[in-house]
């Protein structure tokens, strides 16, 4: 039987979140807190990358599923439980791009390239704007999951190690690089250099 | 190739969570199967002997 959420306080707190899932790995019924909890966040990690909404629905609930399967294997490590259901979705997105159920999306809107440009060093207007969405596409995809997270998605480079299985450091390191790749683009592309 | 789409509507929180099934995802969940469940196989255990001890019984 699926638990009434009515009353269900939720909490940021790891700790709550390892009771919640030591219950669901006894009764899949008992992940029902957690999927409540996560659904927005996950889905609006798909929907950023996907072209089309209803396939963002359709990811998330296989990510809520995969979970649920593999949740007996989940043991906390450091790792928040929220990072290992990005990781999860990460998984089933690139699995939906290969089976081509989807498209691979950028979602963007103007303040983040602001942000982009910003980083850049570069007086932001249309012309160059343009340059920049024309460049984007042509970074590798693990350097444009790093410019997505810290610029787009605003995440810390703790988070997107954990996410993207680094540490910290590493995280970090290869943001700045994949930010020099871009620049490097950038000017490639740019006649007005 | 990688689509772009700048300043693209986000659905509400609210038409997000409408969006919620859990159900769904219990019934998306692989079925077990009974021939690897040990109540299976304790059922048939306990009624082979309860047969077996029957059939003794009854010679």
């Amino acid at each position: 039987m699926t638990p009434n959420l009515s009353n269900f306080q939720f909490s940021s707190k790891p700790e709550d979140d390892m009771i919640l899932i030591e219950r669901a790995k006894q009764n899949p019924a008992h992940f029902a807190p957690l999927y409540k909890k996560y659904h927005d966040a996950i889905f609006r990690y798909v929907f950023k990358r996907v072209d089309e909404e209803e396939a963002a629905y359709d990811i998330t609930s296989c990510v809520f599923v995969k979970a649920i399967i593999n949740l007996p294997k989940y043991e906390y490590r450091g790792v928040p439980f929220s990072s290992w259901l990005f990781r999860i979705a990460k998984s089933e997105l690139y699995q939906s791009f290969r089976d081509k159920k989807a498209k691979r999306t950028i979602s963007i809107d103007s303040v983040q390239i602001g942000r982009v440009m910003e980083e850049f060093s570069i007086d932001e207007n249309e012309h160059k704007r343009e340059i920049l969405l024309k460049v984007l596409p042509l970074l590798k995809d693990k350097q444009l999951q790093l410019i997505e997270m810290r610029f787009f998605e605003k995440r810390s480079f703790r988070e997107m190690g954990e996410i993207l299985e680094l540490t910290e450091n590493n995280a970090k390191v290869k943001t700045f690089r994949a930010l020099i790749k871009l620049k490097a683009l950038y000017a490639q592309h740019n006649p007005l250099k | 190739m990688i689509k772009i789409l700048v300043n693209r509507t986000q659905p509400s929180k609210a038409e997000i969570a409408k969006r919620q099934d859990f159900n769904y995802i219990l019934s998306a969940l692989p079925k077990k199967n009974l021939l690897y469940s040990p109540w299976f196989y304790g059922a048939i255990g306990f009624s082979s002997l309860a047969g077996l001890f029957l059939f003794l019984l009854a010679y």
